[in-house]
C-alpha cells in the first residue's frame, strides 16, 4: 500500500507550460506528416555536362553579376507570357540556379534547358502543361553526343514555337 | 491494510484521479492538426497540385502501322551498343522495319528528324523511339505507358 500512498501524494499533473509545449509538439508533428503525405518523391538536381566549354558560361558571374544566358541560348522577350510543354515528359532542376531541363521520350537525343522561368515546376509533365512565366526565357537546345556529353545546337523555329504557345 | 482503510483510501484518491487522467483538453490548434493530417492521408493531393494523371501516352503513330513487328532483347542489347552518329543502316540492319513513324519534327535548325518506334517483345508498354537526322542515328529514348 506504500505504492498508492505514494501515488496519492504525488498528483502527476502536469504544469500548464509543459502541457502546453506537448500539444504544440503533436500539432507540429501532425503537420509535418501531412507535409510529407502530400510532398512527391524528390527529384534529382540534374546537372548537364555541355560539350562546349566558354570562359564566359551560364550560371558564372561578370564582376557582380551573375550571366543570365550565355553563348548558345536564344533569348525570347516573353513579356511574362507563360512557356507550355510540348510533349509528355520531364522537367527537373539544373544545378544552374533557376534553369531547368526538360526531356521527353518523344524527341530522343535532345534536352532542353530552360532559364529565367519566374517559377518553375518539376516532375512528370503533360503536352499543354504551363512550366511558368517570364520576362526573358533564355533557352538552349542540347544535342547528345557519344561520349555523353550534351551540345549545345540552334533550335528549330518550330520547337520554340511549340515552347511559347499553346 | 483492512478492507475499510482500503475504501477510504479509494474515497480519497478519487479527487485526484480525476486530475491525474489530464482531462483531453481539445486544445483547437492540437484537434486541426489531426483532422488535416488524417485527411491528408486518405486524400491524395498530388493530383490536384500538379496535374500528375496516372502514366503519360504515347505520341499516335503517322501512317502505316506494322503490327507485327516488336524488339527482342538481343535486337534491344544490340541497338544499345550503337553509338550516336552512326547510320541509320546500322539501326535498320539490328531492328529491321519500325512498327511506326512518329509525326517529322525539326528540333535543330535546318535539319529534319524523324521519329521510328519499336515496341519491346517483352514489355508491350515500353516502346523504343528512335531519331535519325538524315542518314544519322541520333539517339533512342525508352517511352512508358
Amino acid at each position: 500500500m506504500l505504492g498508492i500512498a505514494l501515488a496519492s501524494n504525488k498528483p502527476p499533473i502536469k504544469p500548464p507550460l509543459q502541457r502546453c509545449w506537448r500539444n504544440a509538439w503533436t500539432s507540429l508533428m501532425a503537420i509535418a506528416l501531412l507535409g510529407s503525405a502530400c510532398s512527391q518523391a524528390p527529384r534529382p538536381v540534374r546537372t548537364v555536362p555541355i560539350q562546349q566549354s566558354w570562359e564566359l558560361q551560364l550560371g558564372s558571374t561578370v564582376g557582380k553579376h551573375r550571366i543570365a544566358g550565355g553563348l548558345g541560348d536564344i533569348s525570347i522577350e516573353m513579356k511574362g507570357d507563360r512557356v507550355y510543354i510540348p510533349f509528355d515528359g520531364e522537367v527537373q532542376s539544373n544545378d544552374i540556379p533557376g534553369c531547368y531541363i526538360y526531356s521527353t521520350p518523344d524527341v530522343p537525343a535532345y534536352l532542353f534547358r530552360l532559364c529565367g522561368l519566374k517559377s518553375g515546376k518539376t516532375g512528370r509533365v503533360r503536352s499543354g502543361d504551363s512550366l511558368g512565366s517570364a520576362d526573358y526565357l533564355h533557352f538552349a537546345a542540347l544535342r547528345r553526343q557519344p561520349d555523353g556529353t550534351w551540345a549545345l545546337v540552334e533550335p528549330s523555329k518550330e520547337m520554340l514555337e511549340r515552347m511559347i504557345s499553346k | 491494510m483492512k478492507r475499510r482503510d482500503l475504501e477510504r483510501h479509494n474515497l480519497e484518491r478519487h479527487p485526484l484521479e480525476r486530475h491525474s487522467l489530464d482531462r483531453p483538453t481539445l486544445n483547437p490548434v492540437l484537434v486541426g492538426g489531426m483532422v488535416i493530417a488524417m485527411a491528408g492521408l486518405l486524400v491524395d493531393l498530388r493530383g490536384m497540385v500538379s496535374p500528375v494523371a496516372s502514366g503519360s501516352h504515347h505520341e499516335a503513330c503517322q501512317g502505316t502501322v506494322n503490327q507485327q513487328v516488336t524488339l527482342s532483347r538481343e535486337q534491344l542489347a544490340q541497338l544499345l551498343t550503337v553509338p550516336e552518329r552512326d547510320s541509320r543502316d546500322r539501326i535498320t540492319q539490328i531492328a529491321g522495319a519500325p512498327y511506326c513513324q512518329l509525326q517529322n519534327i525539326q528540333v535543330r535548325a535546318g535539319v529534319a528528324a524523324e521519329r521510328q518506334v519499336y515496341p519491346l517483345a517483352f514489355d508491350p508498354q515500353t516502346r523504343l523511339v528512335i531519331l535519325y537526322e538524315g542518314n544519322e542515328y541520333a539517339g533512342y529514348r525508352f517511352s512508358f505507358q
